[in-house]
């Protein structure tokens, strides 16, 4: 059975479509010109073998089976092992796909090739490692031409780290809600004063905001003479290496504390309670080997990269703490692991949304996890936002067939912390409705207290 | 450097003065067009200066300070505008 991609409707050059779990890209007449020029001049054999460019290898058309709807050209993609949006990303991940795109832009320029638009959904993460998708963006460079991708940069890319680094105020929630980006002018009026008096934000967010403005109140009669006037190429150049140096050199304003970022040096754990967590993951994921591991509340990533080191192909690390997914990305780049770390609120998860609802999928719809770590999560559900125990035991065993969740008790001091401004209102919460609840779900494979921790670990399989 | 910049300040600072009516959701993206413009010419004399600067350096045996000037290098030598 063939199905379009729901979120490739936008581009009349080609379509995405999946087929028996392979993923297949039409090229369309339109587009044919421009895609044989990037091929034949090696530009994509170069890019997709330094691993910039999804792998696109030519198939016959005649594979859909719908047909390729009279499409020249057919292309076959691989799979990405799990697709995320810049709403999910945190800060070092579009900060680095940033720098990717404006790369990239920088290198085509000398192959007389233009990315025919700044779209950060074309930029997707295999690991932490930035990844173009969308080969159709790929076009042969006009002389003269603006980058017309400019503006769409700035609210996909620039302006979300911005908010970030000049006002300390992460993307993320807003840009699940504005999905094409933060607005130049909603920043310009947001930013105070004395943020603006710096050459860069004066040029791209204040002058950028007052030019859309005033271009609006003239109509469009000056595009035209604009367009004819042109841009030299070395302009182009300047203005994307000036950009380039700019984001280089960004990072988030609010560099204090935050609650879990010093958690995996600074925790409750002693050292043997620590090795014995450590043993257990390695034995679950040594057992289980999952192709996409899931990690809810990854913190800096310490249990994806020892589950990673044991058997785990890719990990998907999961977390509400800004803090602690920037030194879990910065942890995947250096030490260079599939992990992969994504802003999300387990109460509060990344929605179907987009065109017809169908465009940017939920964290769910995506890809199902063959594994999944849930190590000191469930009290932030049960206790700290009051979900049922057993609702959430159903929810975590639902989102992978084989896991390891971790049980925290009452006298924990995390949960005493919780507690202490409010009322205990979790009469049955102990470590014996725990098991029942995951009994009622799963086959319990094994479980371990750790140390003297009052802490146990439970590896459920109800596959 | 520092007077392009003081002089090229004062150009958006009249423009924070004036009002005017935004309707950003007709906008084809004419003001980063327009911006672009404004700023090309010097952001290519700028790329031109550092690359003339990372020639020089190297001709005196010293590596480029950054990425940038790698590709500066590599990338063809047109014209400023």
């Amino acid at each position: 059975m063939t199905a379009v991609e729901p979120g490739s409707f936008r581009d009349p050059s080609g379509q995405v479509f999946e087929n028996d779990g392979r993923i297949f890209r039409t090229i369309t007449a339109r587009a044919l010109a421009d895609y044989t020029f990037v091929r034949d001049s090696g530009v994509l054999r170069r890019l997709v073998d330094s691993g910039r460019l999804v792998g696109a290898e030519e198939v016959d058309p005649a594979l859909l089976s719908d047909g390729a709807h009279g499409a020249p050209i057919v292309v076959e993609h691989p799979r990405i092992p799990f697709v995320s949006y810049p709403y999910e990303w945190p800060f070092p991940a579009l900060k680095a796909a940033a720098l990717f795109h404006l790369n990239l832009q920088i290198e085509l320029l000398a192959d007389n090739v233009m990315l025919s638009d700044a779209s950060a959904y074309n930029v997707q993460f295999i690991g932490p490692r930035p990844v173009l998708i969308d080969l159709l963006s790929l076009r042969r460079y006009r002389e003269g031409e603006y980058w017309v991708g400019l503006r769409q940069f700035c609210e996909q890319f620039l302006n979300p780290l911005l908010l970030r680094a000049v006002l300390g105020v992460p993307h993320n929630q807003w840009y699940r809600g504005s999905l094409e980006g933060i607005p130049t002018s909603d920043l310009n009026r947001l930013l105070p004063f004395h943020k603006k008096l710096s050459w860069q934000v004066m040029t791209y967010v204040v002058l950028q905001s007052r030019l859309e403005a005033s271009a609006n109140d003239k109509g469009t009669a000056d595009a035209g003479a604009i367009r004819r006037k042109g841009l030299s190429k070395s302009s182009l150049l300047g203005i994307l290496t000036q950009l380039r140096g700019w984001i280089e050199k960004l990072k988030p304003a609010d560099t204090g504390k935050t609650v879990w970022g010093d958690y995996a040096r600074n925790n409750t754990y002693t050292d043997a309670a620590e090795e014995a967590k450590c043993r257990f993951i390695a034995e679950f994921a040594e057992a289980v080997r999952p192709k996409l591991l899931w990690d809810l509340g990854c913190n800096s990533g310490n249990y994806s990269a020892v589950a990673l080191g044991a058997g785990a192909s890719a990990a998907i690390g999961f977390d509400f703490d800004q803090k602690a997914l920037e030194l879990a990305f910065d942890r995947a780049v250096s030490e260079k692991l599939n992990l992969l770390p994504l802003f999300q609120d387990a109460a509060n998860p990344s929605p179907d949304q987009g065109w017809k609802q169908a465009e940017r999928r939920g964290i769910q719809g995506r890809r199902d996890a063959d594994g999944l770590l849930a190590l000191a999560f469930e009290h932030h559900l049960v206790i700290g936002r009051n979900v049922p125990l057993d609702q959430t035991i159903g929810w975590l065993t639902g989102l992978a067939p084989r896991g390891v969740i971790e049980f925290v008790p009452k006298d924990d001091p995390t949960i005493q912390r919780m507690l202490a401004l409010r009322e205990d209102i979790f009469d049955g919460y102990c470590v014996e409705a725990f098991t029942a609840a995951l009994g009622a779900q799963a086959r319990i494979v094994r479980e371990a207290s750790i140390a003297d921790s009052g802490r146990r670990l439970f590896w459920y399989d109800r596959s | 450097m520092n007077r392009i910049h003081m002089a090229l300040l004062a150009v958006p600072a009249l423009l924070l003065l004036s009002t005017q009516n935004a309707y950003a959701y007709l906008d084809p993206g004419t003001g980063s067009m327009i911006l672009q413009g404004l700023i090309g010419g010097i952001a290519g004399g700028m790329f031109a200066i550092r690359l003339y600067w990372g020639k020089l350096k190297s001709r005196f045996g010293r590596a480029p300070v950054s990425a940038s000037l790698r590709d500066a290098e590599d990338a063809p030598n047109d014209k400023v505008r």
